[in-house]
């Protein structure tokens, strides 16, 4: 299950974090979020680590914690998506497909002209629609 | 567009650029020329951003400036302006040139012929239309400057964009990256 997603701009700043845990815990996610910042550093500086193919957008697992994975994704944009999720056993291949999902809904938030690059989405159609996407990541897990 | 994106008119796009260097360049700011250039052109930079955000989406990240240039003369121009640029030019410390033979959104823009009593000084007409024209296009490139701009800037590299049009409708851009 999908604890938390988040997007971080070219800055590092926040643009976006939701969390979909019972009882408003942003804060925690707002820590995890941003100290993986440093691994997805880490691993863009020095590509030649295992795992990670040159330049790709998708980073895969950026660190396990007792509770949670940590997966990432950078786009060409420097714009950083993170997934925070409870489950142990997790599917690339549905890791991919959410970070794709959900990049294009990035993208269509972005392109809003009410949207200034660089603050935080505060649109409710993006929201509803990583709401979905999250709910989906869920389904596909299942079947 | 593979996969059947969604799509807009061309002669949309051609009339809101022919509508918005009128309502800025005649209209609001009559007497500014510089200030009419820089509004459209922060129009054209925040298009751009949002392209290069969405042209970029499906492929890996580039490794430096001149891929990321490339991009911009391939598959941004492809998209953009249904060719690609004609001729890339650098002088390998930061200064491209990108020289479209048939700048699609200049195909459409004429000169006014010279007044038929004046026909006898044809010759010197004809230079003067030559430099006329050129001086017309340069307001409807202030548009897709700032396009070129806004891509290579939300792609890491800081430019500045200028155009410069020789003869109807070839036209070059001139990307000087700041170090």
């Amino acid at each position: 299950m999908i604890a938390s997603v988040a997007v971080v701009g070219q800055e590092n700043n926040p643009l976006y974090l939701q969390s979909f845990i019972d009882g408003d815990d942003a804060l925690k996610f707002h820590y995890i979020v941003h100290s993986s910042l440093d691994i997805i550093e880490e691993k863009v500086n020095n590509p030649k680590k295992p795992g990670v193919s040159l330049n790709e957008t998708y980073l895969g697992l950026l660190y396990p914690t007792e509770d949670y994975r940590v997966f990432g994704y950078l786009s060409n944009t420097k714009i950083k998506f993170i997934l925070v999720t409870t489950d142990q056993d997790v599917r690339d291949a549905d890791v991919r497909n959410f970070f794709h999902r959900f990049h294009a809904a990035y993208v269509e938030a972005a392109s809003n002209p009410f949207h200034v690059p660089g603050k935080r989405i505060t649109a409710t159609a993006f929201t509803e629609r990583v709401t979905n996407i999250v709910k989906s990541f869920g389904a596909s897990s299942l079947a | 567009m593979p996969g059947g994106g969604r799509e807009v008119a061309e002669s949309c796009v051609d009339s809101l650029n022919l509508e918005l260097v009128a309502t800025y360049c005649k209209r609001l700011h009559p007497n500014k020329p510089e200030l009419a250039a820089r509004r459209i052109e922060a129009i054209g930079y925040q298009v751009g951003l949002q392209l290069a955000e969405r042209y970029t989406k499906e492929r890996p990240r580039f490794a430096d400036h001149l891929e990321a240039i490339k991009f911009i003369c391939k598959d941004f121009w492809a998209e953009v302006f249904r060719k690609q640029v004609d001729n890339l030019k650098t002088n390998h410390r930061g200064v491209f040139v990108l020289q479209d033979n048939k700048f699609r959104w200049l195909t459409r823009i004429s000169v006014d012929s010279a007044p038929p009593g004046e026909a006898a000084q044809m010759d010197v007409n004809a230079a003067a239309n030559a430099s006329r024209a050129s001086q017309a296009a340069g307001q409807y490139l202030y548009f897709p400057c700032g396009l070129i701009r806004g891509a290579l800037t939300n792609l890491g590299v800081a430019c500045a964009v200028s155009a410069e049009v020789s003869t109807l409708p070839a036209c070059s851009f001139v990307v000087r990256v700041k170090v």
